[in-house]
């Protein structure tokens, strides 16, 4: 089932994005990785990833909701699954959750999901939505 | 009660003795004297309750004399004798004060009745001007009290209004005319509702006319993008009557801004926690799904990275303890000791030995003999640890860093410079902020907090030292502070 899908990760911390890409890998999956925007939109420019996976917080506070946004600009990526990794989204409070949805709309976020996140719960939802799309 | 002292002018040898006696026998001091200069003497020598005049003197006039006394302004009672009692001489004398006419001739009784007449009037007379001054003085003690009142209301930075019964304004300090734009004769004695009812002051005329609130409320407004709070309290009189309303307003921007400082810095310091935390329990997945097989060679290099992140986060909780301690202790007073510079140095520039070898950076010392700073050791200690260590950090192998501390006139200057990776100039002002890290490819992999720089400043600034960072961004840093010196410490004690 995941032979040959793609994923892209994109986060600051790359640490997280070794142990996140060596998991998935390991589970037979092929992961592409960006420790920055900047990165994120070279390796797009040469791969169309099935699944992405990104940061809300890298150079800035909303680098995230910038590049989701760029990302789905491109035609190629109006449908892929675009799911967005947050350390503040909790803490930020009911403000931030009031924003989310207006957020998700602008941005077309598939998903939103707090960190620390776990390998299981990546692939839980990559498995969801490459599976009935 | 103890009797009074009379005074007897009277030239007549016989009627000056007689009453004399009389008045002796009935425990009254008496002094007798036979003419107006005598008296006058008298008078301005000792002290009388009573004075009995003779109109017939052989130097003065009675009504002279009488003028003469009443001019001294004593608290005395004054009593005319005379054979040859006249209408002219009554009206002259009562026009000059007198208290009593006393007709000769007349009986011991009736003298006796007529001196202790006035002298029960003097005492009366002088219980009264007790009164007065007694009145006198609580009246001006409440007016003062109540300026003092005033003055303090007025000097408050709280703008204040009082509300009488009616809803009337009683009082309004300088603050709150500012705020309201209106004079204070333009608002005493107006109806404090309508006086509000006008944009942000809005609410407080509701709680005014909410006759339904019983206590005290209190609310947030806004005016000209400053946050105040509102507090509208009844006031009672001490038998519980109503009398009105006190209306303060606060401005509270101070207190709201440095709260949302505060939880800004503890909304990054999670972030802070969570991302190592995030990356270590990656690690730990990883590992057990074997994601790298059944060998453990494969993991070492994440393990590592694991671990670092690990003692980055025991750093970090290090570092947040240190910026707390910092905030409660405040600014450092003259307590501080003077100690010799060298020392700490070259302690630091030993415990970097190992980790410059290994990171293959020089490191040139250059420290001016005899230097003495005051500041505490520990504190040193941390300010170098932290720079020499981010110019290790931030380097790489190969380059140099080096550290130079001079005198200059009162202080001592500390320069610690690295030929690293440098700082982007825009980044350069934030460089000292709370959590602040440069996001480049080339410091990914460098562990840090962003809290380092943070406290240096902080603890620097504690010694009235100043620090500032010259940086070009792929060629170095040079971080310079100064730190009082300790010899001009001594010289001026």
């Amino acid at each position: 089932m995941s032979k040959n899908k793609k994923i892209l990760f994109i986060d600051d911390d790359v640490d997280f994005l070794q142990a996140q890409s060596t998991f998935l890998t390991g589970r037979g999956y092929v992961v592409l990785t960006a420790a920055s925007a900047d990165e994120a939109m070279k390796v797009l420019a040469a791969n169309t990833p099935d699944f992405i996976f990104l940061d809300l917080m890298m150079e800035n506070y909303d680098s995230g909701f910038r590049l989701s946004h760029k990302i789905r600009s491109d035609e190629r990526f109006q449908k892929t699954p675009l799911v967005m990794l947050s350390g503040v989204a909790a803490t930020a409070g009911r403000r931030f959750d009031q924003e989310q949805e207006s957020l998700k709309n602008w941005c077309q976020l598939d998903g939103f999901i707090d960190k620390p996140v776990s390998g299981k719960q990546l692939l839980d939802l990559i498995e969801k939505r490459t599976s009935t799309s | 009660m103890s009797h009074g002292r009379v005074l007897v002018i009277d030239d007549e040898y016989g009627i000056r003795t007689g009453i004399r006696d009389i008045l002796e026998l009935e425990g009254f001091l008496v002094e007798a004297v036979e003419t107006g200069r005598e008296a006058l003497a008298a008078v301005d020598s000792q002290e009388f309750d009573v004075i009995l005049i003779d109109f017939r003197l052989p130097d003065i006039d009675g009504i002279t004399l009488l003028q003469a006394i009443q001019s001294r302004k004593l608290n005395v009672a004054t009593c005319m004798i005379t054979a040859y009692a006249n209408i002219e001489t009554a009206i002259a004398a009562t026009r000059e004060g007198i208290d009593m006419f006393l007709p000769k001739p007349f009986s011991p009784d009736d003298l006796v009745g007529v001196v202790n007449n006035l002298f029960k009037q003097r005492t009366i007379r002088e219980q009264a001007e007790r009164l007065r001054l007694a009145h006198e003085a609580s009246l001006l003690a409440l007016a003062s009290e109540q300026s003092q009142t005033h003055s303090l209301v007025e000097s408050l930075r709280d703008a204040v209004m009082v509300v009488n019964r009616d809803g009337k304004v009683a009082l309004v300090n300088c603050a709150m005319t500012l705020l309201l734009k209106i004079t204070e004769t333009d608002l005493l004695l107006k109806p404090a509702a309508e006086i509000l009812n006008q944009g942000a002051f809005i609410p407080l005329a509701k709680a005014l006319s909410d006759r339904t609130a019983e206590g005290r409320s209190v609310f947030d407004i806004e005016i000209e993008n400053h946050q105040y709070m509102v507090s509208v309290t009844p006031f009672y009189s001490a038998n519980h009557e109503a009398l009105g309303h006190i209306l303060t307003i606060s401005d509270i921007s101070e207190v709201r801004r440095m709260a949302m400082e505060k939880s800004r810095f503890i909304r990054t310091m999670v972030h802070e926690l969570r991302s190592p935390l995030g990356a270590i329990k990656s690690v730990l997945e990883v590992l057990e799904d074997r994601s790298l097989g059944n060998e453990v060679t494969p993991y070492t290099n994440l393990l590592e990275r694991a671990h670092m992140r690990l003692n980055g986060l025991v750093e970090l909780i290090g570092a947040l303890l240190s910026l707390s301690q910092i905030e409660t202790q405040g600014r450092t007073g003259a307590n501080v000791s003077p100690i010799p510079i060298d020392p700490v140095v070259q302690e630091i520039a030993e415990l970097y030995r190992e980790q410059l070898k290994v990171a293959e950076i020089d490191l040139t010392i250059t420290v001016e003999p005899n230097l003495q700073g005051v500041i505490n050791v520990e504190d040193l200690k941390t300010i170098l640890t932290n720079l020499i260590g981010n110019a290790i950090k931030y380097n790489r192998p190969g380059g140099a860093a080096s550290l130079r501390v001079n005198r200059s006139g009162d202080v001592i200057i500390f320069e610690v410079a690295d030929t690293g990776l440098g700082i982007k100039a825009e980044n350069v002002p934030r460089i000292f902020d709370d959590f602040f890290r440069e996001k480049r490819p080339e410091t990914r992999e460098i562990i840090g907090n962003g809290l380092g720089l943070a406290i240096v400043k902080r603890l620097v600034e504690r010694y009235s030292g100043q620090i500032e960072a010259t940086s070009t961004e792929g060629l170095g840093s040079t971080f310079t502070f100064s730190l009082p010196s300790g010899r001009s410490i001594c010289s001026a004690g």
